[in-house]
């Protein structure tokens, strides 16, 4: 299955999310990305920047000291939620995503840090 | 004193002093000065014994009706003028994944500066079912809250939190605050700078002390990293970090207005970030 097949079934299982792309934080670019509504080139650039702020100090290193290494971040604003997760394994790779607050967040996490690791194993 | 002592100069004192009848066979369990109402309403079910209905209302207007048996919640049957309610009213019975529901519906039910009232009834099915529901000691565990001590005494409030910062204070105040509290025990500590709840804290005083460290020496720089993930500038905004957020802890920061929040959560806390966020902004 690929990675567009893969994002299209968590778009159609999650009806509250908007967008979820694959991004390389190394180098800031999206990947691939499947959305709901049309997302520009200069949102998804803006999106994968704030996937790198996110895992940035000096928050990252206050969540180091206390529990260890975060591999996932929540961005709340009063127009929706932004997830991002890092792969434990390739710490470049990451997931981008844009959600309704109404979404079941806990259901969602799971099933996006499945996905992660299945593309970041090559699975 | 004698610790064993104790609960039972706390019922004795309790019955002669905050107890008497108010309408519809209501009888006062805390009045508008108490500083703890929600121990008080705790305690109730801590004395319950043999299966009972208790009714409690408060003088600000929430209602909640519990099956109460053994020490235990059993059951959620009636809440009104309380949002967010459905999942453990919908509950035959109420069991560990409600807990934290609980405790938001308890807490705003009890909200300080009100004084709360119970009424018993006989319980609405057999109440013979002691070995499941939530046990009332738990839930003050999670609160902070000691059941045998003295009611109106310090050791009613948890000591490392100042008077004007107990866990069940009422959903009120501004924004950051509101949104720390619906997080409940989840977040363990927190601690807010500037704004409208400037200084506004609660948690164990040693990582209140760190995350307060904190803030006074990274507080501009975590502003700025919180302006990068703004849409809008000087937005409402909230990051998250954790391991997997679906366990294990997390760190937690907010700003609203003038205010930053920073704090330490515990436990399966994702799921409690959309509500929390949503109505805290509602609630501006």
């Amino acid at each position: 299955m690929g990675v567009n097949e893969t994002f299209a079934k968590v778009l159609s299982a999650f009806p509250q999310a908007r967008l979820v792309a694959f991004a390389d934080l190394a180098t800031s670019m999206i990947l691939a990305s499947q959305g709901r509504d049309d997302f520009t080139q200069e949102s998804l650039d803006r999106l994968v920047l704030q996937a790198r702020t996110s895992f940035d100090d000096p928050l990252f290193s206050l969540s180091v000291e206390a529990f260890g290494e975060p591999h996932s971040a929540i961005v709340m604003e009063a127009a929706g939620i932004r997830v991002f997760l890092r792969s434990e394994s390739e710490p470049a790779d990451a997931l981008c995503c844009i959600c309704d607050h109404s979404i079941d967040l806990a259901a969602f996490l799971a099933r996006i840090r499945d996905t992660l690791d299945q593309i970041s194993s090559g699975g | 004193m004698n610790k064993a002592i104790i609960p039972i100069v706390a019922r004795l004192q309790a019955l002669q002093t905050a107890s008497h009848v108010v309408s519809g066979r209501m009888r006062t369990i805390a009045e508008g000065s108490d500083r703890q109402p929600l121990a008080a309403l705790l305690r109730e079910v801590n004395e319950t014994v043999l299966g009972r209905t208790l009714a409690f209302a408060s003088g600000a207007g929430p209602q909640v009706t519990l099956e109460v048996a053994g020490r235990r919640v059993l059951r959620l049957v009636a809440a009104e003028g309380i949002a967010g309610a459905d999942a453990c009213l919908a509950a035959h019975t109420l069991d560990d994944g409600h807990k934290d529901d609980l405790i938001r519906i308890l807490q705003a039910v009890t909200p300080r500066g009100h004084p709360v009232s119970v009424g018993s009834h006989p319980i609405g099915r057999g109440g013979d079912e002691v070995s499941v529901g939530l046990p009332v000691a738990l839930l003050a565990d999670l609160l902070l809250i000691d059941l045998d001590a003295l009611p109106g005494s310090a050791g009613s409030t948890p000591a490392s939190l100042p008077d004007n910062q107990a866990l069940d204070m009422p959903l009120t105040g501004a924004m950051l605050q509101r949104f720390a509290l619906q997080f409940g025990p989840s977040l363990m500590a927190w601690l807010i700078i500037g704004g409208d709840d400037d200084g506004a804290f609660a948690g164990p005083d040693e990582m209140v002390s760190h995350l307060g460290g904190f803030l006074d020496n990274e507080g501009a720089a975590l502003s700025a990293q919180l302006d990068r993930l703004a849409t809008h500038p000087g937005g409402a905004v909230s990051l998250m970090l954790g391991a997997s957020l679906l366990e294990g802890h997390g760190t937690l920061c907010a700003r609203q207005g003038g205010g930053l929040l920073l704090g330490l959560l515990e436990g399966e806390t994702a799921q409690l970030l959309p509500r929390a966020w949503a109505t805290a902004l509602a609630k501006g």
